[in-house]
């Protein structure tokens, strides 16, 4: 009896295991097309860019396609090239400045605005328009509040007897000015996540700390804000991973100058490719970014736990 | 009366008659070139010469059947695409501007078409198109060291100067000024002057620079094609930027560091800055553009020049057949009609186009009309310039495959003396440093 009975455990166990293989294949299976879309999209280019930033690859010597006589070349190029390390703090510098303004103005405009009143909800569309608009339009935008002899700032600053220096012509400001139009542009994201997050936030949890004699800073410091902190994180790194690809800006309103003063390295590695045809070289450039990319995002992620949290 | 026997092949034979007879004169009328039915696409960046050839477009299809079509972008954007296409033997454009400053690459990469199997085969085209007409120091640049030419002038961007209010400089009791020394002067007398600045220039600083480095005895090049070893951190090279970059920061409008080349038109049509040297087409709208404020005021003469003699940059763009269009013959045909002599003629005639690369229109009578202004004989100074350009050899720093990648860093080492970040000296070493790497990236020697 005991035999028969190990035996028909034993019978069920394969079964199971048998059921689970089919399943775990099932699994495979239903996931194989969006996987294979996912390497023909993501990862192939990505491989493409490696192999490529190991070749010397100038579009006007077909020679240098698949010449992997120095793959090294490049980078070891790239140690010696300062217009590179200066585009790298250059892009640090950007990424710091806009990933922190956004966020703060983010947040401040997310606690301001989170209320039911119809005057509130309508300016949160009105907030919204700079995001949604074209980065090509967003760019002319500045550029005509920054050109003197086009630009209502520059005549209200006369008429008030100011003398405001050229914004994107001046080494002093011209990244700030940068910064500024980048942050006008992406404010409204980390807004609308964070008011997102806050629209869920229990009444209770206020309502609490109401009763515990909390004061409104002390609510939103100690209840609010640890409560959306996993919408704050994805908001940071999202405006983060955005910062390193400025493009649009930096490309209408300064050209990477005044000299290399705004010159990001995503900016530095178009003009290589584009401008002068090395694309072997811009490649390694933009491997390297990609790996900052990365690395910055891994870090933020550990430091603020939230991997652990999700 | 007599019956009519009505057969099956009567009535074919009656359909086939009346079908010829009814479409055969519409596809004779047409049929007027045997690439009839066939379209072109065509790529440039914007010039005035496509502003002024496009109305004659209909024309051109009418008399061969051929349908153009034409891509206009902004300089730098057309530039960075067309290399890209042409980098990938593609067939999608079939006639395109070869860009001055992409001559030498586009044409040693053989991404361009030799044209000397359309121009010397006559059944294609005829002795009187004339291709020795076209101004040697203008075609120098499109021609490659066998002298096969790959490309036919559209635009001979010669360098004069415009200024815009002649009459403050001449209230000063100054005439234009016809050295560098003599610009300063005039700058001096007349910046701020009923609020105009005394100088205006745009952003393309390796332009805007050399004829004034030149000038003073520096080049870009060793010795252009041959060899590419940049000059960059000469004596004479910190001593002319310095030059100019005072020019731009103590005479210009603010923001004059970040000016397009519309923007630094704009600047003289509207009487906000005086003088600009840059290449003829945009002067002469001082004089002829219906808003320019400036059309009585506006003088023009050569660009000054400086100890070492005067330099004056010419850019010669030119049409061009890519390696991978399908459809180089009509694509020929349409270059053959746009750079003829009678259709340059009429553009000159009918819209006063200045830039014109043919010897015999440029010497004709409509052009010297065209380009009298305010009493000003311009036509005498283009032609001058371009007599001055010789067989082009100072321009050959331009040609270079390598150009792009260093005017880049001339134009960053301008912007970074203009903005006091680093002495010119310092600024240019820089520059030259880079450059050097940038040459060799490319495949080139340099002597060091």
């Amino acid at each position: 009896m005991s035999i028969s009975l190990g035996t028909t455990g034993r019978v069920t166990q394969v079964r199971r295991i048998g059921l689970e293989r089919q399943r775990r294949w099932f699994l495979v299976w239903c996931l194989a097309p969006a996987l294979a879309v996912l390497v023909a999209v993501t990862l192939a280019p990505t491989i493409y860019l490696v192999v490529t930033s190991l070749t010397p690859l100038n579009l006007t010597n077909p020679m240098t396609a698949w010449n992997f006589h120095q793959p090294l070349l490049n980078y070891r190029l790239l140690l010696s090239d300062t217009r590179f390390q200066n585009s790298l703090w250059v892009q640090a510098k950007l990424s710091f400045w806009t990933v922190t303004l956004q966020m703060l103005i983010g947040i401040g405009f997310a606690l301001l605005l989170n209320t039911r009143s119809g005057m509130m909800q309508a300016l949160r569309t009105v907030f919204l328009i700079p995001m949604v608009l074209p980065p090509i339009v967003v760019a002319i935008i500045w550029k005509v509040l920054y050109t003197p002899d086009i630009s209502p700032m520059y005549w209200m600053a006369k008429a008030l007897g100011w003398n405001l220096p050229t914004f994107i012509t001046d080494p002093q400001w011209a990244l700030p000015a940068i910064i500024a139009a980048d942050t006008w542009e992406w404010f409204p994201l980390t807004m609308l996540m964070v008011l997102a997050a806050l629209q869920t936030l229990p009444e209770e949890l206020l309502d609490a700390a109401s009763i515990d004699g909390a004061r409104s800073w002390q609510a939103t410091l100690y209840v609010i804000l640890p409560f959306i902190r996993g919408t704050l994180m994805v908001a940071a790194l999202f405006r983060l991973i955005d910062s390193i690809k400025a493009f649009p800006l930096i490309y209408l309103l300064t050209d990477g100058g005044p000299g290399s003063v705004t010159e990001v390295t995503n900016y530095y590695a178009f003009e290589q490719a584009f401008n002068f045809s090395y694309l072997g070289f811009s490649s390694a450039i933009t491997v390297v970014l990609v790996l900052v990319a990365l690395l910055l995002s891994w870090v933020v992620v550990r430091m603020t736990g939230w991997s652990a949290e999700a | 009366m007599k019956a009519v026997t009505v057969s099956r092949r009567g009535i074919l034979q009656a359909t086939a008659g009346a079908t010829v007879a009814l479409y055969a004169p519409a596809v004779l009328g047409k049929a007027k070139s045997k690439y009839a039915g066939t379209t072109i696409h065509g790529g440039a960046f914007s010039l005035p010469f496509h502003q002024y050839l496009k109305n004659y477009f209909p024309e051109f299809e009418e008399q061969t059947g051929i349908k153009v079509n034409f891509d206009i972008q902004a300089f730098p954007v057309y530039n960075q695409r067309m290399d890209l296409e042409l980098s990938t033997g593609g067939s999608s454009y079939d006639v395109i501007i070869v860009t001055f400053i992409y001559q030498n690459r586009w044409i040693g990469a053989g991404w361009v078409s030799n044209l000397d199997e359309f121009t010397t085969d006559p059944n294609v085209t005829p002795a009187d198109w004339d291709a020795g007409d076209f101004v040697p120091g203008v075609e120098a640049s499109m021609r490659d060291a066998k002298g096969h030419t790959y490309a036919y002038g559209v635009e001979a961007g010669a360098m004069i100067l415009a200024a815009g209010r002649g009459d403050l400089i001449e209230k000063a009791g100054l005439s234009l000024p016809t050295t560098m020394d003599d610009l300063i002067k005039v700058c001096e007398a007349v910046n701020g002057k009923d609020g105009v600045a005394a100088w205006t220039a745009d952003k393309l600083h390796h332009w805007n620079w050399p004829p004034y480095l030149q000038a003073m005895g520096g080049h870009i090049f060793k010795n252009p094609p041959y060899n590419l070893t940049p000059t960059l951190d000469t004596p004479e090279a910190a001593k002319s930027a310095a030059w100019y970059a005072n020019l731009l920061t103590k005479y210009g409008p603010p923001g004059v560091l970040s000016f397009t080349d519309d923007q630094a038109m704009q600047s003289q049509l509207s009487g906000r800055a005086n003088m600009r040297t840059n290449a003829i087409t945009w002067g002469l709208p001082l004089a002829k553009d219906p808003n320019s404020r400036v059309s009585k005021t506006v003088r023009y003469g050569m660009v000054p020049r400086g100890p070492a003699g005067d330099f004056p940059g010419v850019a010669c763009h030119g049409f061009g057949i890519p390696a991978g269009s399908r459809k180089k013959g009509a694509a020929w045909e349409f270059i053959k009609w746009a750079l003829s002599k009678q259709m340059l003629s009429r553009l000159v005639k009918e819209h006063g186009y200045p830039s014109v690369c043919r010897r015999s229109v440029i010497h004709s009578e409509p052009f010297k009309e065209a380009l009298t202004l305010n009493g000003q004989d311009v036509a005498a100074l283009y032609a001058k310039v371009l007599d001055q350009l010789g067989d082009g050899s100072y321009m050959r720093y331009r040609t270079v495959p390598v150009f792009p990648q260093v005017g880049d860093k001339i134009n960053r080492a301008i912007e970074a003396i203009a903005t006091k970040q680093m002495s010119a000296e310092a600024a240019l070493k820089q520059a030259q440093a880079q450059a050097i790497e940038a040459i060799r990236m490319g495949g080139y020697k340099v002597d060091l």
